[in-house]
Parts: structure tokens; C-alpha cells; sequence
């Protein structure tokens, strides 16, 4: 009977991200460029024989052409089609026949890809990763098979789903110039337009190895692993064309945006974004706090007010969408049956009142420590986070220790700041507020 | 001290192959297979039977407290829902704490607690342990199930299930429950709303006091704790608790059907069909086929990217972004299921390919590599879950309810070597149906139902609702001579006749309507041939004006005009005609007779009005009036498509023509009462009224 909300934090964590945080215990790692431009990361844990090859390219959908949206995901799908040394179809059945898995993803500013294998097969990793990043080869059928399974993934994560619809609706109503207005799926015609020949452009403005990072972390030994580095890798050629990156361009909102969309919905949703900094700034983790003060746990503000009190929400949430450019903090909620939106939306808005005009206790400050000292602790547990974790702290901030410094960041956040932030973004002239409605109330 | 012989055999090997010069064309080769090492763990008993297994492992400085029921599950009937309710529901309050300083003495800490009706499970970081050790004592041991607390949450569970009604894979899960199970079985159950309401707090106290049990239950700790700590804390905790009898439940088995079966689940607007093949299974944890029918059905679709079903489906047909398929095994009744979410052009073409892959595992031996890459690829995720010490922790529980021998998984990757080709011919030859399953798909009923009836034995699709109950299709099949020609007549029969309809040139409704507090009234005159005029006004002041005159439109509102054309023109041409249906023919209309279906409880023949344009509306006609009761259509706006709906009832008599004086409208969210209060049938109505700028 809950899983419904568990489906929906389950989405949002999947399309989110959270970020990454260390745990207290200090992680060990060599780091070093090769003269290409591929930087690299080595991060030794011989505890089991398994290790991930993972590797972090600087480009997402905020890279694309407003005609071409969902290309750096579509792109995703086709470096997986082969190389001009593996003929399509194997890519997967050496990885598996190696007894390995892979996977890959691609947000608003990345695109993440990773095997994960035996360490004896570390090579293989190798080889995979580096042949994709040299000379990836995709023929026509591929193109036309990955358009079709791009279209019905869409449909799949978004456009079929109750809610689906949520990140695409909102982002379209934030940004007026950002790229991050359209969302990293992006639009079906665009791919079905794309011309083979763009897949050669694209990979040679964004797959060069001096827009990425390669992270190997598991059972391995690091002056041999250097050795197979230089090995598969020093013989990339370094990229030519000038990386097309966007400006964080987004006018200041100065007016609130309203809206309603219609969908194929039981129950309503209502969704608040406020603009707020981009990722690693300092407001940031204060947001990010004063989100866990509102939504994190049955004692969270809104969760007791709106749903344990006045009954008025069946769901509440607070979320920080992790972006590089100054990007989102989105609180969602679904109103109980027969609860008018609107009086949800008035209860949490009181909410965020309260934060803006008083301070925080000193113990819900505690509390949102624990929390997050909590979160820190779990979130570098495996070799596959701890991978994933360096990737974005050396792509974003080209500084892989903050893996070990995450805790201080949330520490330094003071009561005062929290009100700060929560007066200086959650603001009404700072928001979209979208409704979402269903399209059919015959229920 | 193994693990540096391999390091330093690994690293010899590695200093060799760097010499070679780089081939790119072929893999590189793997070094030697590493070790595979499977933790220890520790097991003791509590003097009140509690069984308590501790897993070491102090990498980071957390530990997690998982008590499990070993418990048969219970038949709820009528108040299906209360056994989930009653875990739920354990942390809404105790004797010594109310809910709020539950949440807030957990929230306080960092920690996570949650309550099951199978258990419970509780983290935080190692210094917190004793705080929220004698959180999760009390929570087991004194919980009061508060009425106001369970009131509170049958509210959100109902709104939650209002909220997955029109979910696919929510749909289609409850159609599996109760098409695969069946209702004498509890995994056959499904909340409903209805379910909810039957539920008594006595039910969920009953269910807590004879389950809840020492004697059987499981404490697993797992993480930064000695075996010693772990002993003297959980006396410290959990050694009050209470001993007793614990009842044991005895369900017959469900059966594969005889012959493929279609069940399906109707869901609003679906542009996607979830669709599973699914059937249960007799297969046992720790049976000796488990681990050979395991590589089978991974051969098939289990977890690995090469799966056939996942090559086919996505990687050739491009129908779908995933397929997969799971075998799993139950200590009641176990399932194997096929599954994904494709299109509803191409559900018939994928359930297809489904049975296709399911016949080829039945028929055709695996070819060798094919069973060795299933084999390594299971080695691999088997080394891979042993990075996470609740792996360990679950080995032991398994090995614990279970009954396995105690070297089950440390034996495991052996047997795994050991499985042949005639082992999976031998388990696809037993557990693979493609002949005695349930094919079940929840999508758009309309688009997609229509090409399922040739995949059950007898061309039968059963229809459920969102919730799993069968919805019988019609009381009353379409009768024999009954065409949509007819439904038309009879409807302009009924309507007054023919003669007396074709006699309206004028005809003049007036309606009024409510909304937001405001009364607002609609007007309407037709004037044939071609004049149509709808003034809506509150107050007696006119908000709007419709107007069209022959071949143009206007419509004005709040002093600004505005020139119809293109469809919007279209649309009201079609709408100029008081009587429409008397000159389908002439006007090339096509209409078809689909169904009956119930409006309102009652049997209507349902007709699909086609027009020239390939524009459609579907009509609903009441089967023993005549009189038409709904119309449905699919209208553009800014929004996209959107249905209208209109439903119409109450007709009464003017000059001998009925005319309905209920018509209730609604487009998306909005819904409109539409109450006639009078009609005007040939008054004479003034061309001017007409008139256009």
C-alpha cells in the first residue's frame, strides 16, 4: 500500500542522483593525467576480487542543440553498438562472458558509463573502454534499432508513467534560455531526425580523453594498473574541435510562473521548483539541509505538518536536483484524496514561511547533522559509489579529495544560514508552481 | 594470506602481457580466476527461542538490526490488508512513546526504522546503537495500535491506491495475483479499497499477538559488532519478549491453467502494454533443480544483457527498452514469469516473440558458449554480491528457514560449473510453458485487446479492473440482425420519429449552470440550414458569443472577436445540423456497432461515428430506450488531445420531440452541470441574430 511513494523517491533517486558524500573513514587514491589529457584515477580496495573500469565524460543534454535534444542519451545507447574492433552485439557478451556487467547513464551534465568485473579482467575493461573512446564504429541498423528502443524507453520512464512527466513539465517552465530546459530524454522527432553522420561530430567535440575521466577502483594494483592505462589509453588522440559548452545563462526570475498540465493521473500532484545555486557551492549543501529540515523522515517538517497533522498531503518531498550550472530545489506533494490541491499547497507554503522568518532550533540542527553524518557514512560503501563519486568530483570540481571532505561542508552549515538560504531562494517570485491534474476526474 | 599469493601470481602475469605488443582486434586474456572468499557468520539462541545471527564486518561504522517472522501467511479475506497494516503500524505509538517522539527520537539520531508485518529493520552508525536498540525493543514489544493512528493511515492507503489505479505494472500486478493464485490463496489477495474499510483495529492486535513470536523469528545483525557485543545487547533488548504458540497454515497449491489463458487489465490512455507470461511453479528454496533452472532462465531472459528475450525484443525488434524473464522459488508456490512493456502496435508482434524464445528453450538445445557465458556472467554477480556484508547475512537466514545444508552457497559456484546442456534442456523441459500460462496485459483495452483474443486456447480475453476483480464484458451479447444502422433508427425513433425531426428548422434550449458560486446561463439557437448561436452570460450580462452563419464563424468574449477556421470552423459546421444523425448517410458518416457496454449501470450499444474527415466520436445508446446517454470524444487543445465527455439523461417532451434536459459535461478536470429549463421548438427566430462583423 506504500509503494507508491516508495516508486516515486525511487525515481527521483534514480534520476537524481544524490550526490556523493564521503564516509569518515578516509579513501585512498592515486590520481594523475596522461599527456592526452585523460585523467585518471586509481582508488585501491583488494576486500573482494571484483573491480569497476568507469569513465566520466564532461558532456550532457545541456551540450545539445536545442534541435537535437536527447542526443547525448541516444548517443549512450549507440556507444554500446561497437567499435571498429567489435562487431555489434558483443560489446555486452564480453563483458558477461567475462562474468562482468556494465551499464551506463547520462544526466544534464554527464555521461557516466562503467563495467564492472572480476579483477582478473581487468583488462578487458580496458580494452572495452579505451575502443569506445578510440574509435567507436555504429552502423545504420544500430542507429535504427537504438532510435526505436530510445522511443519506447521514453514512453517507458516518462511518457506512459503516472507522474512521468513531472521533470520534463517543470524544467520546461524554469528555464527560459538554459539549455536545462528540456530534459536529458528530450524530444522523440529530434532523434528520429538525427543523421548518421551526427553521431561522428558529436563523439569528436565530447569523446576525446581530455573531456573525461577514467576512475578504476576495486582489487587492483596500482603501478601495474598504470602500466595497462598507458597501455590501452596513451595512444588517444587528444580532441581537435572546441568543446561546445553553454553559459549558466539563465535570467534571474523576478515573476512566479503558474501552471496547470493534464495527465493520465488518479490523484493530483503539485510541484515547486525554486531556482538555486549549482552543485559544491556553499548555499548548495545549505539547501540541501534545509530540504532534509522539511522532508527527510517522519519528524520532517512538512511530512509532520502536512501529513501526520493535517492530513491534507498522501506525500511530501524536497529534493535538490545536483546540477553544475545553478539548476533546481523541488518540493512535491500529492494532496490526499478529496483535498483540494490548492489547500495543500497554502499549508506548505505557511511551512516555508516559517522557515524564512524564524530560526531553526539548535536541535533540529543536530538532528540535521546526524543526518547527514548518517548519509556520508553510506553513501562510499561500495566500489561501485566510491568510483562513481570520485568521477564527479574530479568532473565538476577537478578535485577528486572532496570525497574526503563532504562532512565538514554540511558541518559548517549554521542555523543562520539555513533561514539565509531559505529567504534568499525559496521565495514566491522565485518559483514555477505546476499542478498536475488529471486528465479523466470521472473517478 | 591466499589472497597475496594471488596478487603476486596476478602481478607476474600482468608484467608479462605488457611486454606483447598491443593487439587491439582480440579481447585481451583474463589473468587467473581470483578466490572467491564467502564470509563467516555467527549463530546463537535466545532462552526465549529467539535465533540470533551475527555477520562482522567493521569497514564502515555502521550496523543493521533485521528482525524476520518465520511465519506462514494468512488468508485476510474480506479486511485484505491488515497483516501489512499491523507492521505498519507498530511504530505509530508503544506504551511509553506516541508516534511523534518515535519519529523524532529516530530522525534525532540519523538512523532508519522501519516495521513490516514479517519484521522489522533498524540502522544507524555505530555510536547511536544503544539509543536505537531501545527504540526497536519497544516498538516490537509495546505497541498500541492507536484508532486515531489507523484511521490516518487507511486515509493515505486509500489515496495511495487511488493514485496506482491507473499505474500499468500496478495493474498488471494485481491481475497476476489473482488470475495466477487465485482467491483461496493468499498470495492471491488484493487490496481494494473496499478491503480497507472492513479493516478493525482488533484484527491488526490479533495479527501482533499470535505472530509477532520469539520463537519465530530471526534477529540478524549485521556490521560493526563482535559476536560478544551482539550477544549481550540482544539479552539486553530482546530477551522479554515473550514466547508462543505460533499457528501453521496449509494452502493448496495453484496450478498452471490447462492452455494458455488471456487476462487484461484496462488502463486509461495507455500508449504502452505491460505484458507478462506468467504461471506458477513448484520449486522450493534450495531444491536441486534451483540452481540449473537458475542458469535456464537466465539463458532465456534472466539477468544478464545477452538474455534472449532482451536480444530479441530490444536489440533485433527494437519493440521495447527491456524484456526479462525471472524463475523464482517460494516455499508455497513458486512463478516464473516473462516480462515487458512495449507499444500497443506491437504487444500481439512481442507476445510473439515471448512464446517464440519460450518454445525455442523447450525444443532446441543451448549451444555451449552460450551456457558458458550464462555461467560465468552468474559467477561474476555471485563474486560481486559478496561485497556487501547483508549478502552473508541472507546466505545464513536462507540456510536457517530453509533447511539448506550448511554449505549451500559455499558450494554454490561449484555446482553452478557443473551444469550442462542436458540440464537445461532438462529444466527448460520442466518449468518452461509456453502452452499452460496466463498471459496477462494491462494497457489500452481498446487499441490492444482486440488482437489478444487468437493467443488463448478458446479466442477468450478475460477483462479485469485495476484492482485484479473480473469485470464481466456485457450481460447481454449484441442480438442477431442488430447493426449500427439500426441503433440510429431506433434512436430518431425514439427522439419523436423521423418525419416529425426532419420538421425542426428552429429550435431554441435555454440551460443554466453553476459554477464557483455563480449561476450561468447558456443559450442555444440553430436556425437550419447553417445558423448556429450560443450566447452564455451571467448575471443576464453576455461573457461569450458563439456565432456561425453558412461558412464562417465568429466567437466573441470579454469584447475581443475572434475569426473561427480550420478545424475549430469545421467543428462547428458539424455541430449546425439540430438533428445530425438523420443525414449520416448523406453526409458520408460511417458508424459501426462495437459492444454493448453498461452507462450508469445500464446496457448501452456502443457506436462509433466516423466522419468524412476520419475525425470519430463514440455514441452510447441506451439499449431499451433507444435515447442516446453519452458521447465521447477526443477534443485538441493546448493541452494535447483531451476527452470530452457527455453524458445525457432526463429527456422530456416538446411538440412531441424529446429533448434531454440533463446533460453533464466534462473536459479533463472540469466537469460541467448542464439543467435545461426551457425549449422553444419552430418559434421563429430572427436572421439577424445571425449576424456576423
Amino acid at each position: 500500500m506504500k509503494n507508491y511513494l516508495l516508486n516515486l523517491l525511487a525515481i527521483m533517486l534514480v534520476l537524481f542522483h544524490l550526490p556523493s558524500m564521503a564516509q569518515t573513514g578516509k579513501i585512498e587514491f592515486t590520481e594523475y593525467k596522461l599527456d592526452n589529457g585523460l585523467h585518471v584515477i586509481l582508488q585501491p580496495d583488494n576486500t573482494t576480487p571484483n573491480v569497476i573500469v568507469s569513465i566520466m565524460y564532461h558532456v550532457g543534454s545541456k551540450n545539445e542543440l536545442p534541435e537535437r535534444t536527447g542526443f547525448a542519451h541516444f548517443f549512450e545507447h549507440l556507444m554500446f553498438e561497437g567499435t571498429a574492433n567489435i562487431p555489434r552485439g558483443r560489446f555486452d557478451k564480453y563483458v558477461e562472458e567475462a562474468g562482468g556487467t556494465m551499464n551506463a547513464g547520462t544526466f544534464f551534465d554527464w555521461t557516466y558509463y562503467y563495467v564492472m568485473l572480476p579483477s582478473n579482467q581487468l583488462e578487458l575493461g580496458l580494452w572495452l573502454e579505451s575502443e569506445r573512446l578510440l574509435h567507436p564504429r555504429v552502423d545504420s541498423i544500430g542507429i535504427a534499432t537504438q532510435k526505436g528502443v530510445v522511443t519506447e524507453e521514453m514512453k517507458q520512464t516518462r511518457d506512459n508513467r503516472p507522474y512521468g512527466r513531472l521533470l520534463i513539465e517543470t524544467v520546461s517552465r524554469a528555464f527560459t534560455q538554459h539549455p536545462y530546459r528540456w530534459d536529458v530524454l528530450g524530444a522523440d522527432p529530434h532523434i528520429r531526425n538525427a543523421a548518421d553522420h551526427e553521431f561522428k561530430d558529436f563523439h569528436d567535440m565530447f569523446y576525446v580523453p581530455d573531456n573525461a575521466v577514467l576512475v578504476i577502483s576495486g582489487d587492483i594494483h596500482v603501478e601495474d594498473t598504470k602500466r595497462l592505462v598507458e597501455k590501452y589509453f596513451a595512444e588517444i588522440p587528444s580532441g581537435t574541435k572546441p568543446i561546445r559548452r553553454p553559459l549558466a545563462n539563465e535570467p534571474k526570475r523576478t515573476v512566479e510562473v503558474r501552471d496547470t498540465v493534464y495527465d493520465n493521473i488518479q490523484l493530483p500532484m503539485v510541484i515547486q521548483a525554486y531556482h538555486i545555486p549549482g552543485k559544491g557551492t556553499p548555499d548548495f549543501y545549505a539547501v540541501e539541509m534545509l530540504g532534509s529540515l522539511l522532508s527527510r523522515g517522519q519528524s520532517s517538517r512538512l511530512y509532520r505538518s502536512l501529513v501526520d497533522e493535517q492530513r491534507l498531503a498522501l506525500e511530501i518531498a524536497a529534493q535538490q536536483l545536483p546540477l553544475e550550472h545553478p539548476g533546481l530545489s523541488l518540493i512535491i506533494g500529492i494532496p490526499q484524496i478529496g483535498i483540494d490541491p490548492k489547500v495543500m499547497e497554502d499549508a506548505l507554503n505557511k511551512e516555508l514561511e516559517k522557515v524564512r522568518t524564524e530560526l531553526i532550533s539548535e536541535q533540529e540542527l543536530e538532528k540535521l547533522k546526524n543526518q547527514f553524518e548518517n548519509r556520508v557514512v553510506n553513501s562510499n560503501t561500495t566500489i561501485e559509489s566510491r568510483a562513481n563519486n570520485l568521477a564527479e568530483f574530479y568532473t565538476f570540481f577537478k578535485d577528486a579529495s572532496l570525497i574526503n571532505h563532504t562532512l565538514e561542508k554540511y558541518l559548517a552549515v549554521t542555523r543562520e544560514d539555513i533561514q539565509r538560504v531559505a529567504n534568499e531562494y525559496f521565495r514566491d517570485n522565485n518559483r514555477v508552481v505546476l499542478y498536475f491534474m488529471p486528465k479523466n476526474q470521472s473517478n | 594470506m591466499k589472497k597475496y599469493l594471488f596478487l603476486f601470481i596476478a602481478g607476474l602475469f600482468l608484467a608479462v602481457s605488457l611486454s606483447a605488443q598491443l593487439d587491439r582486434t582480440r579481447p585481451p586474456k583474463p589473468g587467473p580466476a581470483p578466490v572467491i572468499n564467502i564470509g563467516n557468520y555467527d549463530m546463537f539462541t535466545l532462552s526465549n527461542g529467539l535465533k540470533v545471527i551475527v555477520v562482522e564486518n567493521h569497514k564502515t561504522p555502521v550496523i543493521s538490526w533485521q528482525l524476520t517472522l518465520d511465519v506462514d501467511p494468512v488468508m485476510e479475506g474480506e479486511a485484505k490488508g491488515y497483516v501489512d497494516l499491523a507492521g505498519q503500524l507498530m511504530r505509530a505509538g508503544t506504551r511509553n512513546r506516541t508516534k511523534q517522539a518515535i519519529d523524532e527520537e529516530i530522525d534525532f539520531i540519523g538512523a532508519s526504522l522501519s516495521t513490516f508485518s514479517t519484521g522489522l529493520f533498524g540502522q544507524s552508525l555505530t555510536r547511536h546503537r544503544d539509543k536505537l536498540l531501545s527504540l526497536m525493543s519497544d516498538v516490537l514489544l509495546n505497541p498500541v495500535f492507536p484508532q486515531e493512528e489507523l484511521d490516518k493511515v487507511l486515509t493515505q492507503s486509500i489515496s495511495a491506491l487511488t493514485a496506482s489505479e491507473n499505474d500499468g505494472n500496478y495493474i498488471a500486478n494485481n491481475v497476476i495475483s489473482s488470475v495466477v493464485y487465485g482467491k483461496d490463496h493468499p498470495y492471491g489477495e488484493v487490496v481494494t479499497k473496499e478491503s480497507l474499510n472492513n479493516i478493525k483495529r482488533d484484527q491488526l492486535v490479533g495479527y501482533y499477538n499470535t505472530y509477532f513470536r520469539p520463537n519465530a523469528a530471526y534477529l540478524v545483525i549485521v556490521g560493526d559488532i563482535t559476536t560478544k557485543e551482539a550477544k549481550k545487547l540482544s539479552k539486553k533488548y530482546f530477551s522479554s519478549w515473550k514466547k508462543g504458540d505460533v499457528p501453521k497454515h496449509i494452502y493448496p497449491t495453484p496450478q498452471a491453467p490447462d492452455a494458455n489463458k488471456v487476462a487484461f487489465g484496462s488502463r486509461e490512455g495507455a500508449v504502452q502494454s505491460v505484458l507478462a507470461v506468467t504461471y506458477p511453479i513448484n520449486l522450493k528454496p534450495g531444491d536441486p533443480d534451483a540452481i540449473k533452472a537458475g542458469v535456464m532462465n537466465s539463458i532465456l531472459g534472466g539477468g544478464a544483457f545477452s538474455g534472449r528475450l532482451m536480444q530479441n525484443l530490444r536489440e533485433d525488434k527494437a519493440y521495447t527498452y527491456g524484456a526479462r524473464s525471472s524463475l523464482s522459488s517460494d516455499r508455497l508456490v513458486g512463478s516464473f514469469s516473462a516480462r515487458t512493456e512495449v507499444g500497443n502496435n506491437v504487444t500481439d508482434s512481442a507476445l510473439v516473440e515471448v512464446l517464440n524464445e519460450m518454445n525455442r528453450m523447450v525444443k532446441e538445445k543451448v549451444d555451449q558458449p552460450s551456457l558458458d557465458l550464462v555461467k560465468n556472467f552468474m559467477n561474476g554477480s555471485f563474486a560481486r554480491s559478496l561485497e556487501s556484508p547483508r549478502t552473508i547475512a541472507n546466505f545464513a537466514l536462507n540456510i536457517e528457514r530453509y533447511k539448506l545444508p550448511k554449505d549451500y552457497y559455499a558450494t554454490y559456484l561449484e555446482k553452478l560449473a557443473a551444469v550442462t546442456v542436458e540440464d537445461v534442456y532438462a529444466m527448460a523441459g520442466k518449468y518452461i510453458r509456453p502452452e499452460n500460462a496466463w498471459i496477462v496485459i494491462a494497457g489500452n483495452k481498446d487499441e490492444v485487446a482486440p488482437k489478444l483474443a487468437g493467443f488463448s486456447k478458446n479466442n477468450e480475453v478475460l477483462f479485469f479492473d485495476s484492482y485484479g476483480r473480473k469485470v464481466e464484458q456485457s450481460a447481454t451479447d449484441i442480438p442477431a440482425g442488430m447493426t449500427a444502422e439500426r441503433v440510429i433508427e431506433n434512436y430518431l425513433k425514439a427522439l419523436g420519429g423521423s418525419e416529425k425531426l426532419k420538421s425542426v428548422t428552429e429550435q431554441v434550449i435555454k440551460m443554466s449552470t453553476e459554477m464557483q458560486g455563480m449561476t450561468l446561463e447558456m443559450v442555444s439557437y440553430h436556425k437550419m440550414p447553417g445558423k448556429i448561436l450560443v450566447t452564455t452570460s451571467v448575471g443576464g450580462n453576455v461573457m461569450q458569443k458563439q456565432v456561425l452563419n453558412g461558412d464562417r464563424g465568429q466567437v466573441s468574449a470579454m469584447g475581443q472577436k475572434m475569426e473561427l477556421s480550420g478545424t475549430q470552423l469545421e467543428e462547428m459546421k458539424t455541430q449546425a445540423r439540430i438533428f445530425p444523425e438523420l443525414d449520416y448517410k448523406s453526409m458520408g458518416y460511417e458508424v459501426s456497432l462495437t459492444e454493448i457496454e453498461a452507462v450508469e449501470g445500464k446496457p448501452a450499444y456502443k457506436v462509433k461515428v466516423t466522419a468524412p474527415g476520419g475525425n470519430s466520436k463514440t455514441d452510447f445508446f441506451d439499449v431499451a430506450s433507444g435515447l442516446k446517454v453519452r458521447t465521447v470524444a477526443s477534443q485538441q487543445t493546448q493541452m494535447g488531445p483531451m476527452t470530452v465527455t457527455a453524458s445525457y439523461s432526463d429527456y422530456r417532451e416538446t411538440n412531441g420531440i424529446k429533448i434531454p434536459y440533463a446533460i453533464k459535461q466534462s473536459v479533463g478536470p472540469q466537469n460541467i452541470d448542464l439543467k435545461v429549463t426551457a425549449v422553444e421548438i419552430n418559434g421563429g427566430i430572427s436572421d439577424d441574430l445571425f449576424s456576423l462583423e
